[in-house]
């Protein structure tokens, strides 16, 4: 009896002790909601000051050596460091700094020369001429030269690699001449220099050979503002400062080291302890709790990606109601977007307005369907279904941060318009075979992100009828052909305008919203600037010393 | 003695070979990684081009042959994912995983057996009640959270121990005492309920009536005869913290196989797939092995046959 006793009063002891050990844990304020809006958004603004006072300081002591060492914990580890073939945003970012391409993208979203040092183009928009900057050499010594951009394309046009369709825009390169080289195509490319910025990282052709396209994504040789040091297996990628960086007083920083985090809790208590200085892909919850952590900023930005609940008017939708567009008004009024906003995500998202995102060309001329049953019942009973009907809904598991619960939500207020549905959560890999083969049931959920500046490729990949996308609409086709093709941005402006026009009249989709990215950085990190789409160009960063 | 480990090798084998073909047919029901590995935006050329390149567009009985004989040379082929071969790559996580799992292993043993043996010997003590208590949360505590729990206590909080990665060697100490908190608390709950038995056995009794010192009688005789049982657990767990350290090599960082099986299996990745479960299976199957072999070894009754 007494040892039993004596048990208990350990075992009971203890568990204090772990509640205890819970209780350590970051606690939410009392009042999360209101006070966390505010943080955010002066911590977000504090940050831009920053950058803004810093690009000016920076100018100053050009002669400064690279110094400071940056550790980011990114959420996997890289597949490869040959940049192009890359899988992911976080394998690509590693692989980044290494390269450079013929054109950057600036902070302002222009394009702007880089290992080119001007280009032109022909009045028809078939040729572009680029004249290379000179006596840029890789980091093993090579010289960057014409052959090196013909090399480059010819290796990553090959179609069995990934992202080939990226060097395929272009259907042709030569030399002219050491420095120069004609890039031409078949028909006008709108989005062909945006892609040679953000893709066509340039690779020494003799290292290549030498090594083999296997070796070369374990070593990559690039011109880029970081050498390549070491990889270790799921440990971590070591970069430092190329000295002969072709820009000036660039890198500022000495050495960079990525380290795969997988664990999203675990990058939470990385930054906390400063073992790494950057952590991204955090959760809004997550970014809440390190508000007010001592040495520690959340930084949040929105991501040029779109949710939505996509039709099908080709295959399992054939004859369904959905085929009616004042049906699909209807289901686009039934849907309260905000309210799941700001349940699922504390309002940190944004709703979209169409199926183009927030700073693409052309955005701004719609505005989001308003949350409207009744008006949702009138169209319904105007379209032939006062009593509403019954489909079949889809939505992937696991894939993105809350979206089962959204599903379900939206499924909620469809049932109260008079709409039932079967909503089935798949796995995500295999839901995505579904979808590619245009074999998911008439209403299906998902999301698409862009990083070109522009909603061309998402909209086509969703709207032309074949791969991802189950809806075909002439008119929506012909005019995304029109913009394939239409160099003019004004004139594309305005057609992307006419196109969300048409789209609200007549939408291919129940549109959600545009998630926000949270990241988290150490006080000492100074001009870190992610971009939408979590990309970033690290060669200005720097690091302070920290007291 | 000879005869018991050839029948056993020949098994062993025939358990490979069975796992080789279960792999390779199991994966390809999960579906075609073409769509998974390209592009959203690739075109049906280039994901053509992709399946040839890989093979895939060939039937599958000649890829399943393809694969056996490359397969009993080592050969697993290039990993989709990473695009370099998949056998040298998961090689080069091996370390990383039996480190942890030794070090787990390790902290285990030390701390259940001496806790077992005297909580066994003396029930009721306080000492019993601290193992009885161990092996109550090894057995009921899940990972993840005491994971989590512990980095925030001893990595943010104290600033004692990192937080994650293998950088040193004590780095070690939280995903180890994670993994070895179950063994610890089935070692513990087990050694003890031997050491009570076997206490009051009659070679026991006669151990005594010798007047053999009770420590001699502890070490030679009880926990000679309690290490059968503990033997067979401790290598079917230490076969299972090899491959079962997904979540804590996951929260923790640790570079090792348990990470990369999350990503393969993830990715679609055929050869990675099929190169890590047989690479496990044959380290369980050798761990099998091993431990047949000590408890004949151990164990006359085994060794002598029948």
């Amino acid at each position: 009896m007494v040892s039993a006793k004596k048990v208990w009063a350990l075992f009971s002891a203890l568990l204090v002790m772990v509640m205890l050990l819970s209780a350590c844990a970051p606690q939410p304020a009392a009042e999360p909601e209101v006070r966390i809006t505010e943080v955010v958004k002066v911590v977000t603004e504090t940050v831009i000051e920053q950058v803004v006072e810093t690009v000016v300081v920076t100018q100053a002591p050009e002669e400064e050596k690279p110094t400071g060492r940056l550790v980011v914990g990114v959420s996997t580890q890289p597949n490869t460091l040959d940049m192009p073939i890359t899988a992911e945003m976080q394998s690509r970012n590693s692989a980044h700094a290494v390269f450079d391409s013929l054109l950057w993208i600036n902070d302002d979203g222009e394009i702007e020369p880089a290992l080119a040092e001007s280009y032109e183009v022909t009045d028809d928009g078939l040729e572009y001429t680029f004249h290379l900057r000179q006596g840029v050499t890789f980091h093993n010594g090579e010289p960057f030269n014409a052959d090196s951009v013909v090399f480059s394309w010819n290796r990553y046009i090959s179609p069995d690699l990934e992202w080939s369709e990226r060097w395929a825009m272009a259907d042709n390169v030569e030399k002219i001449d050491d420095y120069t080289v004609k890039i031409t195509t078949n028909e006008p490319k709108p989005l062909l220099l945006r892609t040679i910025a953000t893709s066509w990282a340039m690779v020494p052709p003799k290292y290549f050979e030498e090594v083999g396209d296997v070796q070369f994504g374990q070593s990559p040789v690039g011109t880029g503002p970081f050498m390549f040091v070491e990889w270790v297996q799921g440990d971590h990628v070591t970069l430092k400062a190329n000295p002969n960086y072709w820009r000036e007083g660039y890198p500022k920083l000495e050495e960079i080291v990525f380290r795969p985090i997988p664990e999203s809790a675990t990058r939470v208590a990385a930054i906390q302890t400063g073992e790494v200085d950057i952590v991204g892909r955090l959760s809004s919850e997550e970014a809440q709790s390190l508000l007010g952590v001592p040495g520690v900023q959340v930084i949040s930005y929105p991501v040029s990606r779109v949710y939505y609940i996509a039709f099908n008017n080709i295959t399992t939708g054939v004859g369904a109601p959905t085929e009616d567009p004042k049906v699909r008004q209807a289901m686009n009024y039934a849907v309260d977007v905000q309210a799941i906003i700001d349940s699922l995500f504390s309002g940190y998202a944004k709703r979209s307005t169409g199926y183009v995102a927030t700073g693409e060309l052309g955005y701004g001329v719609v505005e989001p369907f308003e949350y409207d049953p009744e008006k949702a019942k009138a169209l319904l009973a105007e379209a032939g279904y006062p009593n509403g009907f019954t489909m079949d809904f889809a939505c992937p598991a696991g894939a993105y941060t809350h979206f089962e619960e959204v599903c379900e939500a939206i499924q909620g207020y469809l049932t109260e318009v008079g709409i039932e549905t079967n909503l089935e959560i798949m796995e995500s890999a295999h839901y995505w075979d579904l979808e590619g083969a245009q074999e998911l049931p008439p209403l299906f959920g998902d999301s698409w992100s862009e990083t070109s500046g522009e909603a061309y490729n998402r909209m086509a990949g969703a709207l032309l009828a074949q791969g991802y996308s189950s809806w075909k609409d002439d008119q929506i086709i012909s005019m995304l052909n029109q913009i394939s093709t239409t160099i003019d941005t004004d004139a594309r402006k305005k057609l992307y305008e006419d196109l969300q026009k048409y789209m609200v009249e007549n939408p291919p989709f129940i549109y959600l919203y545009e998630p926000m990215a949270f990241e988290a950085i150490r006080d000492h990190v100074q001009d870190y600037r992610p971009r939408s789409a979590e990309q970033y160009y690290l060669f200005y960063t720097r690091t302070v010393k920290e007291e | 003695m000879q005869r018991y480990l050839v029948s056993r090798l020949i098994q062993s084998i025939a358990i490979l070979f069975g796992v080789l073909v279960l792999v390779f047919f199991m994966v390809r029901v999960t579906g075609d990684p073409a769509t998974i590995m390209m592009p959203r935006e690739a075109s049906p050329e280039s994901i053509e081009a992709f399946r040839h390149k890989m093979g895939f567009d060939r039937p599958v009985i000649v890829q399943f042959w393809d694969f056996l004989t490359h397969a009993v040379v080592g050969d697993f082929g290039n990993s989709l994912h990473f695009k370099i071969p998949a056998l040298p790559l998961i090689l080069e996580r091996l370390p990383a995983t039996v480190q942890l799992a030794a070090g787990g292993m390790l902290l285990a043993l030390v701390v259940a057996i001496p806790l077992g043996l005297v909580g066994g010997s003396t029930p009721g003590s306080v000492w019993d009640g601290i193992g009885r208590l161990i092996g109550l949360l090894g057995q009921s505590i899940p990972n993840f959270w005491l994971a989590l729990v512990l980095i925030f206590f001893f990595a943010v909080r104290l600033r004692l121990l990192p937080s994650f990665g293998r950088d040193e060697l004590r780095s070690m100490i939280l995903p180890c005492f994670v993994l070895g908190l179950p063994t610890m608390g089935s070692l513990v709950r087990l050694t003890r309920s031997a050491v009570l038995e076997i206490r009051g056995e009659d070679y026991v009794r006669t151990a005594y009536s010798k007047g053999l010192r009770p420590n001699l009688i502890y070490v030679r005789h009880i926990l000679r005869n309690a290490a059968i049982p503990l033997v067979s657990v401790i290598g079917v767990q230490f076969g299972y913290m090899l491959g079962g350290s997904i979540y804590i090599e996951t929260i923790f960082s640790w570079p090792g196989m348990g990470q990369m099986i999350e990503q393969a299996i993830g990715w679609r990745d055929y050869p990675l797939v099929q190169a890590i479960a047989f690479l496990t299976s044959v380290i369980v199957v050798v761990l099998n092995l091993f431990t047949d072999m000590a408890y004949a070894l151990i164990d006359p009754r085994i060794r002598y046959g029948r």
